[in-house]
């Protein structure tokens, strides 16, 4: 038997890609971009600024999943469930039984909050996170889910005073969900002029990929780009793209380079 | 021959996922548009997806409600009437790209609405490099080119590039010649006969 060591580059890579099973997010253009999906039980930072299309690309992520049969579960952290669901993309793929079945889930974090007794705290200690990541889970459980969001991770990490804490609550919530075999995607609210993707930095350096979206203005006009910057347990395109946010779900083209020399975009 | 019959003709004999440069002059504009969406995709019962950086959408529209063209499988991506600031109003067959400049958009409406028709063959017509090269330089227009044409030929679509032989320059026949398997020369025998 030839030990991995010794095989060519290529066969070893071949033999990885197959060794992960995928989740394909059926975003034509983003599983292209990872050579078939989401390794499965990744977790993923979608990071990016307003208006980027970050959301849109977790509930298409969700919606797919639940069309597949995975149970898929949004949990909003800023925005009620409600108002969400009104402003939408009106997929064509969307079928409101998927709601009704319990395939697609949405539920608020500030009613878990306020389950939790935490509601009106500012900062969370160390045992309160603990049990916001173990109520989760159990959520996890419970609805067997194996596509999960949390949007945004911006918003939890202001209730978390240091890198320690938002490392803590990362790392623990990233191993029970990759446990039970849910791939997860993060939202993180992330300012270009700022330097990370995430606040503190902490995010990018433990989640398993990080897919950033972005606003790229180019002589007047403003381009909205996604980028896979780094993606565990596949090989990956690291180009920048330009996407649109469609009825038919989220497209994706090659950003033009015209040369890349000056003035040749 | 007529231009309408010409052009529907040549076009016929082409195999699908054909990308064809259509050399014509300005005074042929509107009877190769006649050839080509009624001639020839009528009959072949295509999906037709045109892209207009040329005249607004509507002006088309207009021309083919004239002709009695139906609208019923024709759609239209327009990259000139918001920049022009034209009605807010658009006809429920058109979409707008805000600049011809942003040439991403404009793949990624054509994408768009092949996938809205994926059951069927499509034309999708460039009306035109000349216009479109007003906007952009040749490095960026030679690679959005290259990835359109080759992306509607995996869609097994019929590409027809308009090109303005008045407006032509040396940089647009090379890249024509690039990316089309065919150059269509309209009237291009009767005009000789005539000179």
């Amino acid at each position: 038997m030839v030990r991995r060591a010794d095989m060519p580059p290529k066969e070893r890579e071949v033999l990885v890609e197959r060794e992960r099973e995928r989740c394909a997010t059926g975003i034509e253009g983003i599983d292209h971009v990872l050579n078939g999906g989401i390794p499965r039980g990744n977790t993923v930072l979608i990071a990016g600024s307003v208006g980027t299309g970050k959301t849109s690309i977790c509930i298409e992520f969700l919606v797919h999943g639940a069309i597949s049969g995975e149970n898929s579960l949004y949990v909003s952290v800023t925005e009620p469930t409600t108002k969400l669901l009104k402003n939408m993309i009106p997929f064509d793929f969307f079928d409101e039984r998927l709601m009704k079945q319990g395939r697609l889930r949405f539920v608020d974090l500030p009613a878990i909050y306020e389950k939790l007794g935490i509601d009106e705290k500012a900062q969370f200690s160390f045992d309160e996170i603990k049990m916001l990541v173990d109520t989760i889970a159990g959520l996890v459980d419970q609805y067997e889910v194996k596509r999960f969001v949390l949007d945004s991770l911006t918003s939890v990490s202001y209730r978390l005073e240091d890198r320690e804490l938002i490392r803590e609550f990362l790392l623990r919530l990233g191993m029970i969900l990759s446990a039970k075999g849910c791939t997860s995607l993060l939202v993180s609210e992330h300012n270009p002029s700022e330097e990370g993707y995430s606040r503190l930095g902490v995010a990018e350096a433990i989640a398993d990929g990080v897919i950033v979206t972005g606003n790229l203005e180019r002589r007047g006009d403003l381009l909205r780009t996604l980028q896979t910057v780094k993606m565990r347990g596949t090989s990956h395109s690291r180009a920048k793209y330009v996407i649109d946010l469609t009825t038919s779900g989220i497209l994706l083209v090659p950003l033009l380079k015209g040369g890349s020399i000056p003035g040749g975009a | 021959m007529t231009v309408t019959t010409e052009i529907a003709d040549k076009l016929s004999a082409l195999p699908e996922a054909s990308a064809v440069a259509l050399r014509l002059r300005t005074d042929q504009y509107f009877d190769a548009i006649q050839g080509m969406l009624d001639n020839f995709a009528g009959k072949k019962d295509l999906e037709i997806v045109y892209v207009t950086s040329t005249i607004p959408s509507q002006s088309i529209i207009h021309a083919l409600e004239v002709l009695e063209i139906p609208l019923d499988h024709i759609w239209f991506v327009d990259c000139i009437s918001q920049i022009m600031m034209a009605a807010a109003k658009r006809h429920p067959h058109a979409i707008a790209v805000e600049s011809p400049t942003m040439l991403e958009n404009l793949m990624l409406k054509v994408e768009f609405l092949l996938r809205r028709h994926r059951d069927r063959t499509a034309l999708v017509i460039l009306d035109s490099i000349n216009s479109l090269a007003i906007h952009n330089n040749t490095k960026i227009l030679s690679e959005f080119l290259h990835i359109l044409v080759n992306n509607l030929r995996s869609h097994g679509a019929y590409t027809v590039i308009f090109s303005m032989r008045e407006y032509e320059t040396e940089d647009i026949r090379n890249m024509l010649v690039l990316v089309s398997d065919e150059t269509i020369e309209l009237g291009h025998d009767l005009k000789a006969l005539a000179e």
